[in-house]
């Protein structure tokens, strides 16, 4: 217990020595309050703080629960066929997949962009939701941002392979942005290149503050390892984290300005993402209101996978008191609001096809709802902009198995967006000659199911070997870490 | 596969030198620089590195070929093609030459101009020198040279199956001399396919004296004979009819397609295009009378759809209004007014139809196409005497091609009676030979049969002595093209496997020894010296040009009265035409992948036939009247054709304006014994060809059978959708509204919709629409050539979509072929493609909401338009399309890394990816007949599919390539680059010539590009848009003249100039189409008229098309 006390994170850190040096039972007897004045706590069951490392870190400490073994393996197996499959494509030629002329992207730039919209909700938790000051987001940030560098990692697979010739891809002026041999440089008109600084920046940045939020709870392992090799490992991570206020102080310093950096790029990267299709000249790319309508749909995609993954999470480990069903009921809010703004941006792409008086983009937006695709587009409207809907009624919100049914629905739909815009637009653009129709190989379908292997099995990994909830910062919103509260404890110490 | 050595041909006895021409652009400029003490142009040869990998491969080559001497040691080198040991005088390694030669084709020939670098013919050319040339092909022509380098042609004599020497085949040849001189010739007979060689028809003649006995016979399956036939009973001799269409104001087409699958197409399209290209009073005017869609009838001012059997009818009856028109009364007249009963054709229409034929007398003809019987043709015929054709659009020559004593008929009576020997000349009787006739078991009954052939195919196997031909391009020999002058057939390479050719089969056969095939050319040719050094040098021998027979000894009785003998057969149930296919024609280019994979003109399909119905009779049958893909497959139903217990079956589809109750064939697959390229690829038509009906059989069953078969089509979509992509009027609106094509689309709109920089800063003066990224040249005005500034334009009044252009393009670039599978799934490498559009009009065709039944057609070459604001080099991320200073878009294909963002941004779909090692990975061809889930054709085994560099018998297709062009790799992207290497060419040779005087700039039309090259029509100018003199600056000034999707301002360097339809007012009125369907369809899409709307377009001033061409005329 001691060893708890002395590494325990946030605010009430000494508060927290003093109580336990009362030795008070666990469940403190609870002190009337007015109700109505106060929220519903973001931890439950006044639990305490060493039951809440207990229970975060104990996640990585003891052994996995039966379920984790065969779900690593089935990923690592997905995994170990995704990278099988890309060497296949890489061997053989793009043409293993469905691409053809015209549709010279559907699945690969379809799943970059799924992808990297998946990584939104993760950074804009952990950035925005911090400046903002939305207590709620301790519970489920570390969880999000670690989802945000692997599905950053997933999406980083599919601009690489997707390419012609990935050994030149690779080379200098694509991937490394620097002249070649013959001193040309890459094109800086081509928002492929500037995909390249964007993700590369998010990716960087994300997993900069993914790790700096990370030490004070990497400490804590450390302090609790009980064997050699795990507390080499934590205190090399743990950058030799003491817990001093002067630590402290610099590690919130840092937080911030992570946070102030992300927050641009959270918007940032999937404007840059969507200026891959609205620079374009397609009928049903070239539009501005990408931008927006992206980072809308991302968030919304983003918050739908982190639903997805915390909702069982929560259940499998008994974390209801930590991520709590408030939590769950917020980030339903978040994908009814994020979900109405895609719904208005499809709405509004109709509009502007019909108000902007081109033909040939009024067909497009057609041809998108009628064509021959018109089942994928349903698809996209049914679970984007219908699904979200439920979330209007509280019941929806607290009840988990419904919130996980709409969050993959979310999904889903989310990916069918960008099949829809990527692949209905190619389809048939302006010579009716050239028209065509893109259909999946079973290398594309693979390929896709093999990246939520990757996804998976870091997630496991994550989960195994790494707090999942930021165990410092759960603490620091709790009542005993309030110097003020009747609970909390360190009076006078600031 | 086991490579077989090549066999090692003796040597032959005969001139040393045979070299006759130097360069085929024997212009002064040339000669100067030849004179010139040191030519310059000997340091302008590729670096060396590339020089010494051609010298490689061409080592390699001649190794192949058994020409080295060295993996040959039999050989005693005496007649020598490629001393390249003794560097010729004044020759420069990697500088091309180019030779006259021609190619021999079915009793005609075409002139052409074969160009070969370092001995190796790499691209054909027409023969623009050649009176009745103008330089265009035929893709048959073009393609030709892939047949020479094809690994899986006949590479080995042999006897009895087994591999034989040649000296083996020369004795059996010897034997069979010696044997029949003792009873001169009883039991010999000989079966050979048409042929214009004078050579030939002397050895033909001389065999006849020789023995007396023997027998002679031709056969063709696609016979082209009718109108010959027909005019020899006009002229009462034995003639051949040589159109000249570029004297006719009128023409009448009686199911000809003489613009597609008829005898010398090319031609005819030269001589139509020439009467159609200036929109006026001149322009002649098309009439189509046809039961398949074709390319004549897409071309046509008015087609009219009837079925075949009842061709003859309509054609009747035009002939009796004509008759009639004219004020001729007999027994002609009766005949027809009795033959025209029942004609599905409006009184009226035939009546306009005549009357318009009658006021242009003098300047009408009428053509009967081969499908048709004879009757027809004899009608044609008599139009023609009638309306004065003889002369100006059609002359009776004698023929080129002696008498044979009967054709396949005769011969497999004579076989059934026993035959001792056969010897067969070319063709594949045992594969299209007529069904009924039972061939290939009457041929089992010969004791021997010779056959000489290019193929090992199913003849082959039926041949006791299989003689491997030389190509034209490896051979002597001599031909008459249509008009009967005189051409040589000069070789460019030693026969690659050791080959003889049909002259010296029959030289051999009259006991002649050590005849080389250049004596016998000669011996026929004559002896003076000076004549033939001329001709080798022109490609054909100066007057020997047939005379036209005197119209005076025309007997129009005559010709009633054969007519009165003929009985054409009348519709039942089914009628079937079976027809030459568009690409690999009767079968023979089965195994040529330019062909096999160059799409059908009309329906698209690539690597197979399949059975043409109309919508309604899809329906009648149940089967899908769509004539779309679904899902971007074309998985069609199967059908069985059968007449009299014989026949066919194959994928049907929904042919769009095909005559109802009627079934298109199409010959030349389904071979059983063919190379790896044919194997497999559609049905065998010919079960149905019997000898009574040949191309047109009536009184068929057709029935749906089980099962679908995908279908390989490069084009998916056949309507325009009102979009203004091909724009065109009719002769009268265009004369009221010239301008029409700035009426059009949304640029016509633009002051209106899309902002314009300020005015008055000077840099917007042509006020165009703001582009997202500056035009480059206004951006670095430094970078813009003031020299050459490239630009083309495609005139879609000439162009009839012929394919030549297409297939030229395939041959100069190195552009892959993919196979069929990968067709299906829409990778189709080809760099040019012909776009073909239907339209219709619903108020008229009520058959629309499926297939249309009466469309109009129309047909737009698609390839790089070389956009200035090239959306493509834009988004880019590795700078490897590029705008060069003289207005190229380029792919610099070592920098592409394959993001295909170019193919997705260019709105006109012209990139192609190499989505697999094309060239490198033995294409999948046919043998994926179907796609599977797992499909494991060999482009998809990757690095464990067959390579082909390390096949040794695919060595030999390398040398098709053309050393001045790239070969891409897989996950390239590639386009076309204005054939880049030819004007760069053209401008290192100018610049030679120019020396110190600083006139770089290269004269207009000195060089040419591929496609415009192999144009019969004309319909491509290609040049210096800043010579204000050149041909394509006067068309650019052409109030024709438009961009294709103008309105993006990607200001595409490759403009067309709108087609003009010259259709007979009388009867539009009385059809209800007063414009094209596509006008009236994109009046329906934009909810204007671009003849009717002056507020629209017209009244900007500052429009930018107009702006330009104002701006093109200053």
């Amino acid at each position: 217990m001691a060893t708890a006390a002395t590494t325990a994170a946030g605010h009430g850190a000494g508060a927290k020595s003093k109580h336990e040096s009362h030795s008070a039972p666990p469940v403190l007897k609870a002190v009337d309050a007015p109700k109505e004045l106060e929220r519903e706590p973001l931890v439950l069951n006044n639990r305490s703080m060493a039951w809440v490392t207990d229970t975060i870190a104990g996640m990585c400490e003891r052994p996995m629960p039966k379920w984790w073994l065969p779900a690593f393996l089935a990923s690592a197996g997905l995994m170990g066929m995704m990278f099988a499959l890309v060497a296949y494509l890489i061997s053989t030629g793009v043409g293993v997949w469905g691409l053809n002329q015209p549709a010279d992207w559907a699945w690969d730039i379809t799943n970059f962009v799924f992808w990297i919209g998946i990584g939104h909700a993760g950074t804009l938790i952990s950035a925005i939701l911090f400046l903002l000051r939305q207590k709620w987001r301790t519970s489920v940030n570390r969880a999000a941002e670690a989802m945000t560098l692997f599905a950053v990692a997933c999406a980083g697979i599919f601009p690489v392979v997707h390419t012609g010739r990935v050994w030149f891809a690779l080379y200098p002026g694509f991937l490394i942005p620097v002249p070649n041999a013959n001193g040309i440089w890459p094109q800086f008109r081509s928002p492929l290149l500037w995909d390249v600084f964007a993700v590369s920046t998010y990716g960087t940045v994300s997993l900069l503050f993914w790790y700096v939020g990370l030490i004070p709870d990497l400490a804590t392992l450390r302090d609790r390892a009980t064997n050699k090799i795990r507390k080499f490992c934590y205190a090399l991570f743990s950058l030799g984290w003491t817990g001093s206020n002067r630590h402290w102080s610099n590690y919130e310093k840092a937080y911030l300005i992570f946070a102030g950096l992300c927050t641009p790029l959270v918007l940032s990267v999937h404007s840059i993402v969507s200026f891959d299709f609205a620079v374009s000249q397609v009928p049903g790319w070239h539009t501005t209101i990408f931008p927006p309508y992206f980072v809308a749909g991302a968030v919304f995609g983003g918050f739908g996978m982190v639903l997805t993954l915390l909702v069982p999470l929560r259940w499998l480990f008994k974390l209801n008191d930590i991520v709590t069903d408030r939590h769950i009921e917020l980030m339903c809010k978040v994908l009814l609001a994020t979900g109405s703004i895609v719904g208005y941006a499809y709405g509004m792409e109709f509009f502007i096809a019909w108000y902007g008086g081109s033909p040939y983009e009024l067909y497009a937006f057609k041809n998108r709802a009628f064509g021959e695709y018109w089942w994928a587009y349903w698809i996209m409207i049914g679970c984007n902009v219908v699904s979200p809907h439920f979330f209007w009624f509280r019941w929806f919100r607290r009840t988990g198995w419904f919130v996980w049914i709409i969050s993959i629905f979310v999904n889903i739909g989310m990916w069918f967006e960008r099949f829809v815009i990527i692949v209905t637009s190619l389809h048939r653009d302006y010579l009716p000659s050239s028209w065509g129709y893109f259909t999946p190989s079973w290398v594309d379908m693979f390929t896709f199911v093999g990246s939520f292997g990757l996804f998976m099995t870091l997630f496991l990994l994550f989960i195994r070997f790494l707090p999942a909830i930021a165990i410092s910062e759960v603490k620091g919103v709790m009542p005993q870490a309030d110097p003020h509260h009747p609970l909390g404890g360190a009076k006078g110490h600031h | 596969m086991k490579t077989i050595p090549p066999t090692c041909p003796e040597p032959e006895v005969g001139p040393k030198y045979w070299r006759s021409l130097d360069q085929l652009a024997d212009k002064p400029e040339f000669r100067q620089w030849m004179e010139r003490e040191f030519p310059a142009g000997a340091s302008i040869a590729p670096d060396g590195e590339t020089r010494r990998d051609w010298i490689k491969l061409m080592s390699a080559s001649f190794m192949l070929a058994g020409v080295g001497g060295f993996a040959s040691g039999c050989r005693r080198p005496e007649e020598k093609l490629m001393p390249f040991s003794r560097q010729p005088e004044g020759y420069v390694h990697g500088k091309p030459q180019y030779y006259a030669t021609s190619m021999p084709y079915r009793g005609t020939a075409v002139p052409l101009v074969a160009k070969s670098y370092e001995g190796r013919p790499v691209k054909l050319e027409g023969n623009a020198l050649h009176p009745d040339s103008n330089g265009g092909t035929d893709p048959y022509a073009q393609a030709a040279l892939l047949s020479l380098y094809d690994p899986d042609r006949a590479y080995r004599h042999t006897v009895g199956g087994n591999d034989a020497k040649v000296e083996a085949v020369r004795d059996a040849l010897s034997a069979i001399s010696k044997r029949f001189a003792a009873n001169g010739g009883d039991g010999l007979a000989f079966l050979a396919e048409r042929s214009s060689s004078p050579t030939r028809n002397r050895l033909q003649e001389e065999i006849g004296k020789k023995f007396p006995k023997s027998k002679w016979f031709v056969y063709e399956p696609v016979d082209f004979t009718a109108t010959n036939r027909a005019l020899g009973t006009l002229f009462g001799a034995d003639v051949q009819a040589h159109h000249t269409l570029e004297g006719a104001r009128r023409i009448l087409a009686l199911d000809c397609d003489f613009i597609g699958t008829e005898q010398e197409a090319y031609r005819h399209i030269r001589g139509y295009a020439k009467g159609r290209r200036t929109p006026g009073d001149s322009m002649n005017r098309l009439y189509a009378v046809e039961s398949l869609m074709t390319l004549t009838g897409g071309n046509a001012d008015h087609r009219l759809r009837v079925r075949p059997t009842d061709v003859v009818k309509v054609a009747a009856q035009i002939g009796a209004a004509v008759l009639s028109k004219l004020g001729v009364t007999g027994e002609l007249a009766v005949l027809l007014k009795r033959l025209e009963t029942g004609s599905p054709a409006k009184a009226e229409w035939a009546a306009e139809c005549a009357k318009d034929l009658v006021d242009n007398k003098g300047a009408s003809v009428v053509l009967a196409g081969y499908t048709q019987p004879l009757a027809v043709h004899l009608i044609a015929q008599a139009l023609n005497a009638v309306l004065g054709a003889f002369g100006p659009a059609i002359t009776a020559i004698k023929s080129s091609e002696a008498k044979a004593d009967g054709s396949i008929a005769e011969a497999t009576a004579l076989l059934k009676a026993g035959l001792d020997t056969l010897v067969i000349l070319g063709g594949n009787p045992v594969y299209n030979a007529p069904a009924d006739l039972e061939f290939p078991a009457a041929l089992k009954k010969a004791k021997n049969v010779v056959r000489i052939g290019y193929q090992e195919d199913e003849t082959a196997k039926a041949s006791g002595v299989h003689i491997a031909a030389a190509h034209f391009l490896e051979s002597w020999g001599d031909a008459r093209t249509g008009d009967g002058t005189w051409v040589p057939v000069q070789p460019m390479i030693e026969p690659l496997f050791g080959g003889l050719t049909e002259i010296e089969v029959l030289a051999r056969i009259l006991g002649v020894d050590k005849a080389s095939p250049l004596d016998l050319v000669r011996a026929t040719f004559g002896t003076d010296e000076a004549a033939w050094k001329r001709s080798l040098h022109d490609g054909f021998a100066a007057g020997s040009t047939a005379k036209p027979l005197d119209f005076a000894s025309a007997d129009l009785g005559r010709l009633t009265q054969a007519l009165a003998a003929e009985k054409p057969a009348a519709g039942k149930d089914f009628d079937v035409v079976i027809v030459r296919h568009g690409s690999i024609d009767d079968g023979r280019f089965n195994n040529n992948g330019w062909l096999q994979e160059i799409p059908d003109p009309i329906t698209k399909v690539t690597w197979e036939n399949v059975i043409l119905v109309s919508p309604k009779t899809a329906k009648k049958l149940g089967v899908e009247a769509s004539a779309g893909a679904k899902e971007g497959q074309y998985r069609q139903h199967l059908v069985k054709v059968s007449i009299g217990g014989r026949s066919v079956q194959g994928p049907v589809w929904v042919q769009p304006g095909l005559a109802d109750d009627t079934v298109g064939l199409a010959l030349g697959y389904g071979r059983t014994e063919t190379g790896r390229v044919g194997r497999g690829s559609g049905y065998n038509a010919y079960p149905l060809f019997l000898d009574a009906s040949r191309h047109l059989a009536t009184g068929a069953a057709v029935a749906v059978v089980p099962g679908r078969h995908l279908v390989a089509v490069t084009q998916e979509h056949g309507l325009m959708e009102g979009r203004p992509i091909v724009r065109e009027a009719n002769l009268a609106d265009f004369k009221a509204k010239p301008d029409f094509v700035k009426h059009m689309d949304l640029d016509a709109h633009l002051p209106h919709y899309v902002p314009f920089k300020a005015e008055g800063d000077g840099r917007n003066p042509e006020k165009r629409p703001q582009n997202i990224y500056e035009h480059p040249y206004d951006q670095n005005p430094f970078t813009a050539s003031k020299i050459h500034q490239w630009g083309m334009v495609i005139d879609l009044a000439s162009c009839v979509g012929c394919n030549s252009c297409a297939v030229a393009c395939q041959s100069e670039n190195n552009v892959p072929i993919v196979g069929k599978d990968q067709v299906a799934r829409g990778r189709e490498m080809t760099w040019m493609r012909i776009d073909r559009y239907y339209s219709h009009d619903p108020a008229v065709d009520v058959d629309s909401e499926t297939a249309s039944s009466d469309p109009q057609m129309a047909v737009q070459p698609m390839f790089c338009q070389h956009c200035e604001s090239a959306p493509c080099e834009s988004v880019c991320p590795v700078n490897a399309t590029v705008h060069d200073e003289e207005g190229l878009n380029v792919m610099a294909y070592n920098r592409c890394i394959g993001t295909r963002y170019c193919a997705n941004n260019c709105p006109y779909k012209v990139r192609r990816f190499n989505f697999f090692d094309f060239n490198k990975r033995e294409t999948d061809y046919a043998a994926a007949q179907d796609q599977h889930f797992l499909n494991l054709g060999n482009l998809y085994k990757g690095p464990l599919g067959i390579n082909r560099n390390e096949a040794p018998e695919w060595e030999i297709i390398k040398l098709v390539r053309n050393p001045d062009v790239t070969v891409r790799m897989r996950g390239v992207m590639e386009k076309c680059t204005f054939c880049v290497q030819r004007i760069e060419q053209a401008k290192i040779a100018r610049k030679v010539l120019a020396g110190n005087s600083g006139e770089v700039a290269v004269p207009d039309g000195s060089f040419k590009t591929a496609c415009q090259q192999a144009c019969p029509a004309e319909a491509i100018a290609f040049g210096n848009m800043l010579d204000a003199d050149s041909a394509v600056s006067k068309l650019k000034r052409d109030p024709r003249n438009y961009s294709v999707l103008g309105f993006l301002d990607t200001r595409p360097r490759v403009t067309y100039l709108a087609r003009i339809r010259n259709p007979n007012p009388a009867i539009s009125t009385m059809e209800g189409r007063k414009a094209p369907d596509s006008i009236r369809d994109y009046e329906r899409f934009r909810h204007e008229n671009p003849f009717e709307t002056p507020g629209h377009g017209g009244g900007h001033e500052a429009h930018p098309n107009a702006a330009a061409s104002k701006k093109g005329a200053a």
